[in-house]
């Protein structure tokens, strides 16, 4: 039989977060779990069952209660229940699945079976911590733009990425066809996740070079102005970076834009004006929506 | 990329010494967080600060990617190290373990303040003070 473990679960007032873990820990829980809702609290800790019986539990409860009586709270509702030892480090990946995205991607996490291509491209993800891991309606939207972008003549197009994350909307674009990508995020471990995404998904190094910085990184990156550009951020981070656009632009430039919500759209909209972009086509999912945008 | 935060999960664990085991992979597994990415990265984040807990706050997003930020020693820790003590009292309303002066506890009021729900300094001295009498430490003007 695999070892098991006491679960306890305390909700309390959320000022004795502090005396709680003291009594947890003194009981000789390793490290407690708590999460605010509301003026409450919920403190979850874990103990061996092996170490601990019913009236070990029941005596922490009983502390438990004294403490915040002496502090003038409410008795805190203290459960507990037993729970199986798993592979924690694996178990959490039982969440994710193969996901098609648009007519053209199958979102592929690493760690899955292969599956069936069909006439889907197979975009093989490792997500690490970075943002963009196609579950996003933003990044489903993002890839749907690009197959739109990329339907004809794909080989001519060069593309820049702004806050590339997991480099999911890069290594997607390569694969649609592609020639080039430049792509850069402020975050060091999306620059390490987008790498890893490149070797993945056996593309050449060389056609998506990534670097840590902004848009005045991507200016230098870029040898001439480019065919596309993609950003999915913030709307608020977006409107600022709109005019610092203008080196890698030319009068066909397109741009995919995401991480904007409904009632945002207008703001990010009255800024690409200012800039000499329109909105060609606004999608929508959800509570968010992505720009298509050209040139006027 | 928009970022909605659907958990924000506080943990209170010995730095650098992360690891899958509760309450870290119950906690993270359950929202579909990578893991052993998050234990790496608060290691290397709290490599200087072994033997020292080092609560941290995960914010999970929509596609299950995260962010974290660490967040001040527990106000346990923080009033044993002042008392110099290291365990707290069996029955603190009998027997206490130690002493802290006022200036003490508003010193550690004022680093804990960040993470406290107290709207001012008086509020968080109280908040702690009810830890160090649970832990059975008294407090002398």
């Amino acid at each position: 039989m695999g070892k098991s473990w006491w679960e306890i679960q305390v909700q309390c007032a959320d000022c004795l977060e502090e005396s709680m873990f003291w009594r947890l820990e003194t009981f000789g829980c390793e490290g407690m779990v708590s999460e605010r809702k509301g003026n409450t609290l919920a403190v979850t800790a874990y103990y061996p069952q092996m170490e601990a019986q019913v009236l070990d539990l029941a005596a922490l409860a009983l502390s438990i209660r004294q403490d915040a009586l002496c502090m003038g709270q409410e008795a805190p509702v203290v459960t507990w229940e037993l729970i199986a030892e798993q592979d924690w480090s694996t178990s959490w990946k039982d969440k994710w699945e193969t996901t098609s995205i648009g007519d053209r991607f199958l979102i592929h996490p690493i760690w899955l079976p292969e599956p069936e291509a069909g006439d889907r491209v197979i975009l093989r993800l490792e997500p690490g911590v970075a943002f963009g891991t196609g579950a996003h309606a933003t990044t489903q939207l993002c890839l749907e733009a690009l197959e739109m972008r990329l339907g004809e003549d794909p080989g001519s197009q060069t593309i820049v990425d702004v806050g590339c994350g997991s480099g999911i909307l890069s290594v997607g674009a390569l694969l649609l066809g592609a020639k080039q990508l430049y792509a850069v995020d402020n975050d060091p471990l999306a620059i390490k996740a987008t790498k890893e995404n490149i070797e993945l998904n056996h593309l050449d190094p060389a056609r998506l070079i990534v670097d840590e910085g902004s848009v005045e990184t991507l200016v230098k990156m870029v040898p001439e102005p480019v065919e596309g550009i993609v950003c999915n951020i913030l709307a608020h981070v977006i409107v600022d970076l709109i005019p610092q656009w203008e080196p890698m632009v030319k009068p066909t430039t397109w741009g995919i834009l995401s991480g904007i919500l409904l009632d945002q759209a207008k703001l990010v909209a009255e800024a690409l004006e200012k800039h000499g972009w329109f909105v060609a086509a606004l999608w929508k999912r959800g509570d968010w929506v992505c720009l298509n945008i050209r040139r006027m | 990329m928009a970022k909605k935060v659907v958990a924000i999960i506080k943990l209170a664990i010995e730095a650098g010494k992360a690891n899958p085991a509760p309450p870290i992979g119950p906690a993270l597994g359950q929202h579909g967080v990578n893991i052993m990415m998050f234990c790496k990265d608060y290691n290397a984040r709290t490599s200087d600060q072994v033997g020292m807990v080092v609560p941290v706050e995960i914010s999970v997003f929509e596609d299950r990617s995260f962010t974290f930020i660490l967040k001040t020693p527990p106000a346990s820790k923080l009033l044993a190290k002042a008392a110099g003590i290291t365990t707290g009292s069996s029955d603190p309303k009998k027997t206490k373990v130690g002493s802290i002066t006022r200036a003490q506890l508003e010193e550690i009021a004022k680093i804990k303040m960040p993470d406290l729900n107290a709207n001012d300094v008086e509020m968080a001295m109280r908040i702690i003070q009810g830890t160090a009498n649970n832990m059975g430490i008294a407090i002398s003007d």
